[in-house]
Order: structure tokens, then C-alpha cells, then sequence
């Protein structure tokens, strides 16, 4: 339930480290963002010697929420943060990593706009930690 | 589908029920219920609660180790389909079922045997002191059914006589 002013963390290599976020893409009344959701951000955070800067307006989208995703199959899952990743406006991501655990069944149902977004669910009986590299290399 | 067992009480979580909670270091923690979910938020340690199965193993209350127990391991690896497996697994499952919460009940009945004889004193000390909320004093006398059966005294001879000048 990401609203205008919630605090994000970043969970990619991007540069940026924290977001606030202004408005939620989609209906022009949409109250709440959940995972999946694209919004706008401004960059609250940064981490030094990076392309992105302070304050800067950015399009991000969302891939932890700490409100509970309900799943079709009723599967309903919660996580521990607010956790969003840095996009372009085409939907290509702006880092080359992605750390932390995302869940791949929701990105892979049919969204054009992160469609070069490969991720995977970390399984935590393996015990894997880590990040992922991104299908495609952000060109710089 | 799999049957996934509850974080906090160990009840199997069937599809459809439950929440999961991803934490940050990948550890996936499985609630069947509210109750659980809201005991885990609330910091609880399960081996302290005590309707939970982690504190009923830990105090000895239930079976710990059982040959039966080894049936139900988590395999990771899936089988390929077979029809004769499966027939004989489902019959498999019934029996196992049966025979493993049989050797429960009776580790709880042996557990239970040692207090027998203290439960049947403290049952019988109950019954002798609060006799007046099952049947008032007054009517006990009248008709001393629900009474335990009196002990006799013998009376000695010397008392008889001390009691005469009363009377008079």
C-alpha cells in the first residue's frame, strides 16, 4: 500500500538509495500502489559517484511491499520493507543488478514495461543470498 | 501443492490458507492462522506457548521420535508419475496416519498413567469437602445418599456417663 510520501528503499545498483513517493501511474485517482505498480519517486538518498542525484524525479517500480500480495491461487505473502526499483520511462531498468528477494511470478505475467526484468525468488530452504544480474546490461 | 507446516504451531497449511512472510534474509515464515501470525508479530517464542507443538515436544508432552515420522520427510526432489506408486502412497498415507497417532495416544496414556492414584485422592478430598454444592447440608442429613460412607467410632463407656447429667 505504497501512497504519496512513503519512503522506499532501492534495490538495484542505480544509485539511488532511498525515494519518496509523489504519484502512482495509472488511474488519475489511484490511492494505493502494491508490487508491480509503477510510480513516480523523487530521490531522497543517494549513493556517492553515481549518474543519479538528489531530488531528482525518477519512475520507479515496486517489488516489496509490507502489506500482504494476495495471489490468485491464495497464496498471500508478505515482506519485511517498502522496496522499489529505479526505471526509465520505457520500462528498462536503470541499474544492472538487482539485490534482495523479489518474486519472479509477478513480473513475468505479461508486463511489457519490465518484460527485461529477470528476477527469481530466493528459496530459503537453499539458503541463498545475493543479487541477480539483470538479462540485459545498462548501456552507459 | 504442498502441504507446508505452520512457523508458530506446526499445523499443516493447506493451499488457500495462511499468511507467508518473506523476511529480508530470505527466510520464509508460513502461518496458518491470525493467531499465529499475530503471536509471531508479537515476538512470541513458540517453545514458550504452550498449546503449540514446538513446546508440547520440547516438554515431552508429545512423541518426538518415531519411525513414523520418517515417512513424512520433505523431499525435494519430485517423483515422476507413476500409477502403482500413487495407489500404494495414498494407501500408504491411511495407514501410516493410523498406526503414528496410535503410538501418540498411547505415549500420552503412559504419561498419564504415574498421576493416577494422586488424581484419584485429590478427586475423592474434592468430593468430601464440597459436597454442599452438589446437594445442601440440610437434605445430605435427610438422606445421606450422595454421602461417602461414615466411619463408626466407638465410643467409650466413660462418656456415656458424662453426657446423663446434660440431659437432665
Amino acid at each position: 500500500m505504497i501512497q504519496p510520501q512513503t519512503h522506499l528503499n532501492v534495490a538495484d545498483n542505480s544509485g539511488a538509495r532511498e525515494l519518496v513517493c509523489i504519484r502512482i501511474i495509472g488511474a488519475s485517482n489511484r490511492r494505493y500502489a502494491h508490487i508491480c505498480d509503477i510510480i513516480v519517486a523523487v530521490i531522497k538518498e543517494i549513493v556517492l559517484n553515481t549518474p543519479l542525484e538528489r531530488s531528482e524525479v525518477i519512475i520507479a517500480i515496486i517489488v516489496r511491499t509490507h502489506k500482504e500480495l494476495k495471489h490468485d491461487n491464495g497464496m498471500i505473502i508478505r515482506y519485511d520493507d517498502n522496496v522499489a526499483v529505479v526505471i526509465d520511462q520505457e520500462g528498462n531498468p536503470k541499474g544492472t543488478q538487482i539485490f534482495g528477494i523479489v518474486d519472479e511470478t509477478q513480473f513475468t505475467m505479461g508486463k511489457d514495461t519490465i518484460a527485461n526484468i529477470k528476477t527469481s525468488i530466493r528459496n530459503a530452504d537453499m539458503n541463498r543470498k545475493g543479487t541477480i544480474q539483470i538479462g540485459y546490461l545498462n548501456k552507459k | 501443492m504442498r502441504l507446508e507446516k505452520c512457523w508458530f504451531c506446526s499445523s499443516t497449511v493447506y493451499p488457500g490458507h495462511g499468511i507467508q512472510f518473506v523476511r529480508n534474509d530470505a527466510k520464509i515464515f508460513r502461518f496458518c492462522r491470525s493467531k499465529c501470525h499475530k503471536n509471531f508479530k508479537m515476538k512470541r517464542n513458540p517453545r514458550k506457548v504452550k498449546w503449540t507443538k514446538a513446546y508440547r515436544r520440547l516438554h515431552g508432552k508429545d512423541m518426538t521420535q518415531d519411525s513414523t515420522f520418517e515417512f513424512e520427510r520433505k523431499r525435494n526432489r519430485p517423483e515422476r508419475y507413476d500409477r502403482n506408486l500413487a495407489e500404494n502412497t495414498l494407501k500408504a498415507i491411511k495407514k501410516i496416519d493410523k498406526i503414528r497417532s496410535d503410538r501418540a495416544s498411547d505415549h500420552i496414556k503412559n504419561r498419564l498413567k504415574t498421576g493416577k492414584v494422586q488424581r484419584q485422592k485429590e478427586a475423592r478430598k474434592q468430593l468430601e469437602q464440597g459436597i454442599h454444592l452438589v446437594k445442601a447440608p440440610l437434605a445430605l442429613a435427610q438422606d445421606s445418599s450422595l454421602c461417602l460412607p461414615k466411619i463408626k467410632v466407638n465410643v467409650s463407656q466413660a462418656q456415656i456417663e458424662e453426657n446423663q447429667p446434660m440431659e437432665e
